[in-house]
């Protein structure tokens, strides 16, 4: 039981403990790419740490739904990343139908954020809670698209078991890792704001989504929601890791290291992809984001006829 | 094999010296040679003298021997024409597309050629496809506007269209699924053999498909605007050339999967597809020669009207089959006699508009009267060859008096648009009462329409053994007892 | 394998459907002549030869260097705006064409049932087709409809592998010299109008009609 507990802490801790290591070492090899030195990789926690000392002030037009929303951001966050298998051992929430509340708690974690913003009054605030708003509405579709054919293909609907069923000797699960993993990197860039759809480095507020709705928090609001964003790059990552699960699923070590080795290679491609690719124009982004949504739907086509 | 040295080898041989030669008289008489040779050598084939030996591949059954002979007769007395026509005074673009055009009537007519005796469909796929293209820069002679808007929707929508009938054809290997003929290769006498065992849903897929895909080349309404911008478009003896032939080889295509559906339960359904196809191509024909007021497209529209009534006849079967195929070798002959006399009316008034031009029978006797006759010849007046055959087609109709009634009424009423138009350039005053300075004397082009003239006739009447006996054959391989 | 490479095929298409630039029609015309390459390959893997290569590598010659190096090239001299230009709004396009797709799909699901195809590979060559033809019919360039054109043909070869109609060597051949030649008669053409009418638009071509 103590094994169980024990195991069941260990994906706390890595998403707790490790997500702000991911951004910086995105951050890190981005620069490199560009031919800067760069922040070090452990600049996150410096900045946390700056962050959790500031004193917190509110703007006078806020109302109590601002000093909730940070909250609420942060456990929903955390709670949904309590849901995913880290290293194979079973994860500490697993039930039947979890994919649909691991969805919902994102759900939550971005409605808060968005009443959030609104909340303060300030229309550049009003302006990327809109952004974000819309292009969440592109953006959930691609997910369940994804997980959705596969749990249709798979029968179960726990994200733990859906990913223990993908099996190499299957010979459409190859097509399956590649289809599902581009469709969820998509979603990923989407959902953490990352390039093409939006710019985490941009400081022009008339082009930012994610970074100008926190714009008017400071202090532990603002460690909240930042530590919150860097956990959900961390649950991204993993939930498209994961699909290339079954190589690892012999040996538990083998698995885990492997994990890691995926993640660290992961921080690489989305390094490069914002070193190559140019923010999209904002009209655009909504096509983007359908694009990955057919490939969410191929997805559910393919396996629906090719079991 | 050794057959296909006069028939395929002797053009590719004819292009490259028409490629290297530059004198255009050489390339004339390189190619004329090439057209003489290929001339004797189909017509020895088509009355059995020589009886080449067949292949996997290539195959001469009456179908391809009937088709042949029209081809290369078609093309015998275009290319006799052609010399004299590049010779014709012209604009300077004009002259860049006379160095090349003797090398690609080369690659017409191998083309052409390969896809009539091709025994498998990937060889007629492949063959048809190259007549495209060796027919679209000849469209594109006069360099002007109009030819090259032609030639890339001809291009294009024919191009579209044969990729449809490949798609066809793929359907029909897929319908050999699960019988003798799984894994074979798609040749057109083994299918025919074992076509019962067929699966009828993908052999009725297989036959929409190829129809619809080469309606484009064969101008079969509504598919036919291509085809009709083509023809009009281009110099008189290529559009002489792709009404007598081209039309026909795209035609042997269809006939091809019919031929494959004909002994099976799918052949009423396919029968059903070719009658509403030739309806609508004659009903496309009535009312576009009320509105068209270019005599070349009035013409091409009278291609889209026979070759309706071709495939209506080979839908209707029994009699009217042996009807179509008659009326394809008159048809042939006469659109060349009036596809050349329109060129020689085209060269003297220097338009194509059917009101710019007058009093054609006044300043152009020998044209004029040509004209009229090659007018007569279609629109089946009594001596020429297609009265018999449009009058066999309309007798095979005598059982659905419904489809014989409307198709007299179209006919009819073409009749009457096309006469109007006709007379209106034949008689009709000049509109400033000076008269045209035009001399027109008795050219190489007369005497081809006055050959072919006499040759409808005789054939019409007389009906040579040969003909009826390979026309009989056909119907035959068709399934067809007369 | 076929599947894998069928889907991957797939993909391209769907980005076809989103893409805007010129560049990236080029790009994907090569992804899909190698893609196609490979997958006519794979049924000969046990008795590899000289002789079977013929092909494939023949085809990965014209349809992944050749023809996206001509196009290109006649973008480039045409000096051709980088843009296309839609008729229809591209979230309608991508809605038609993903609904077209998932259609085929449907169909060679119910298809495979009782014929010998295979759903993917069959189901990947269909929606090509279909794409091509929507390209043809909803863009207005004349380049993109040459495009559209050689993606209509890329479908008919997977189609053809699909349902494994082998044809002889010759025929293979004269397609890909036959498509070799359209294309090129194409961009003429094409070089052609851009010099004869001022834009190389489709609606330039309404002259002719009764």
């Amino acid at each position: 039981m103590a094994l169980r507990i024990l195991q069941g802490l260990l994906p706390f801790l890595f998403i707790l403990g490790l997500s702000p290591l991911l951004v910086g070492l995105i951050n890190k090899q981005k620069a490199l790419l560009t031919g800067r030195t760069g922040a070090p990789i452990w600049q996150p926690y410096y900045e946390l740490i700056r962050l959790s000392r500031k004193e917190t002030i509110y703007a006078k037009t806020a109302s109590f739904v601002s000093r909730l929303a940070p909250v609420v951001v942060f456990s929903a966050v955390l709670i949904a990343g309590f849901m995913l298998p880290v290293g194979y051992t079973r994860p500490l929430l697993s039930f039947n139908g979890d994919i649909v509340v691991f969805a919902y708690l994102l759900g939550l974690a971005r409605f808060f954020q968005i009443i959030g913003a609104m909340d303060i009054g300030s229309s550049f605030e009003g302006m990327g809670a809109a952004r974000e708003a819309t292009f969440a509405v592109f953006a959930e579709p691609i997910y369940f698209f994804t997980i959705g054919s596969l749990a249709f293909v798979s029968g179960y609907t726990s994200l733990y078991e859906i990913y223990l069923s993908i099996r190499l000797d299957n010979p459409s699960s190859l097509v399956f890792i590649i289809v599902s993993s581009i469709s969820a990197f998509f979603l990923m860039v989407t959902e953490c704001s990352r390039m093409p759809v939006d710019d985490p480095n941009t400081h022009l507020e008339l082009t930012m989504i994610h970074e100008v709705m926190i714009l008017d928090n400071s202090g532990v609001d603002l460690f909240l929601y930042q530590y919150s964003s860097y956990i959900k790059i961390m649950i991204y990552g993993i939930y498209e890791v994961l699909f290339f699960n079954p190589f690892g699923m012999q040996n538990q070590w083998l698995g885990f290291s492997l994990f890691i080795v995926l993640l660290l290679l992961l921080s690489t491609i989305v390094a490069w992809v914002e070193t190559m690719i140019a923010r999209l124009k904002m009209k655009n982004v909504p096509q983007y984001l359908l694009f990955a949504t057919a490939i969410g739907i191929l997805d559910l086509l393919i396996y629906t006829f090719v079991k | 094999m050794e057959i296909l040295i006069p028939l395929a080898i002797l053009p590719v041989a004819g292009f490259i010296a028409c490629y290297f030669v530059h004198n255009r008289k050489a390339q004339y008489i390189i190619s004329l040679s090439a057209a003489v040779v290929h001339l004797a050598c189909s017509y020895l084939i088509f009355a059995e003298i020589i009886i080449p030996a067949e292949s996997d591949l290539f195959r001469f059954d009456a179908l391809s021997r009937l088709f042949l002979l029209i081809l290369s007769h078609v093309y015998f007395w275009i290319l006799l024409v052609s010399y004299s026509y590049l010779n014709r005074p012209a604009m300077v673009k004009e002259e860049k597309s006379k160095k090349f055009f003797f090398a690609m009537l080369n690659i017409y007519l191998l083309a052409n050629t390969l896809a009539l005796i091709s025994n498998h469909l990937g060889i007629f796929w492949v063959a048809s496809e190259m007549t495209t293209l060796s027919v679209a820069p000849l469209i594109y002679y006069y360099r002007d506007k109009e030819s090259l808007e032609a030639m890339w929707k001809y291009l294009f929508l024919v191009s579209v269209g044969i990729a449809f009938a490949f798609i066809g054809f793929l359907f029909l290997a897929l319908s050999a699924g699960k019988t003798v003929l799984e894994g074979q290769q798609l040749l057109v006498s083994l299918f025919t053999l074992h076509a019962k065992q067929l699966n009828p849903i993908w052999l009725k897929a297989s036959f929409i498909f190829v129809f619809v895909g080469l309606s484009t080349k064969i101008g079969i309404a509504p598919m036919h605007t291509g085809d009709i911008d083509a023809t009009s478009n281009s110099p008189s003896p290529i559009a002489a050339l792709m009404a007598g032939s081209l039309r026909g080889t795209a035609l042997l295509g269809v006939l091809r999967v019919y031929q494959i559906m004909a002994p099976t339960s799918t052949a009423a359904f396919a029968r059903s597809i070719m009658i509403i196809g030739g309806l609508v191509s004659l009903f496309a024909a009535f009312v576009f020669m009320f509105k068209v007021n270019n005599y070349k497209r009035m013409i091409a529209y009278s291609s889209v009207e026979h070759l309706g009534l071709i495939t209506l006849g080979i839908g209707t079967g029994g009699i009217a089959f042996f009807g179509a195929m008659l009326h394809t070798v008159f048809n042939s002959l006469t659109k060349v006699v009036l596809f050349l006399n329109a060129g020689n009316i085209h060269k003297a008034y220097r338009s194509r508009e059917i009101d710019s031009v007058w009093n054609v029978l006044q300043n152009m006797p020998w044209t004029g009267w040509l004209f009229m006759l090659g007018f007569f010849a279609v629109i089946a007046m009594p001596p020429f060859g297609i009265f018999f055959s449009e009058l066999m087609i309309l007798q095979g109709l005598l059982s659905r008096p419904l489809l014989l009634a409307a198709v007299l009424f179209l006919l009819f009423f073409i009749f009457v648009g096309m006469s109007r138009n006709v007379f209106r350039m034949l008689y009709s005053n000049s509109p400033n009462n000076h008269a045209a300075a035009i001399d027109d004397k008795f050219e190489i082009t007369h005497f081809t329409s006055l050959v072919l003239l006499i040759l409808l006739v005789i054939l019409g009447i007389t009906m040579p053994p040969q003909l009826h006996s390979v026309i009989t054959q056909i119907s035959k391989d068709f399934g067809i007892l007369l | 394998m076929e599947n894998v490479l069928s889907i991957l095929f797939c993909l391209t298409l769907l980005y076809l459907v989103i893409t805007a630039r010129l560049k990236t029609y080029v790009g994907i015309l090569r992804a899909q002549g190698i893609l196609l390459s490979v997958i006519i390959i794979f049924p000969f893997l046990r008795h590899l030869s000289v002789h079977i290569l013929i092909i494939p590598l023949m085809s990965l010659i014209v349809k992944a260097v050749i023809i996206p190096r001509f196009i290109n090239k006649i973008i480039i001299d045409l000096d051709v705006k980088r843009i296309i230009e839609p008729n229809i709004q591209p979230f309608n396009f991508l809605l038609l064409s993903v609904a077209s797709m998932s259609v085929i799909f449907i169909m060679s699901h119910v298809l495979s049932g009782y014929t010998p195809i295979e759903t993917i590979p069959f189901a990947s060559a269909f929606s090509a087709i279909v794409i091509g033809l929507l390209l043809i019919i909803f863009r207005e360039k004349l380049i993109v409809h040459v495009v559209g054109f050689l993606i209509l043909e890329n479908g008919i070869f997977l189609f053809g592998t699909s349902i494994a109609a082998e044809m002889p060597t010759i025929v293979e051949l004269g397609a890909l010299l036959d498509i070799l030649v359209v294309v090129f008669l194409m961009g003429i053409a094409v070089n052609k109008i851009s010099s004869t009418f001022t834009e190389q638009k489709v609606t330039v071509l309404g002259g002719l009609k009764d």
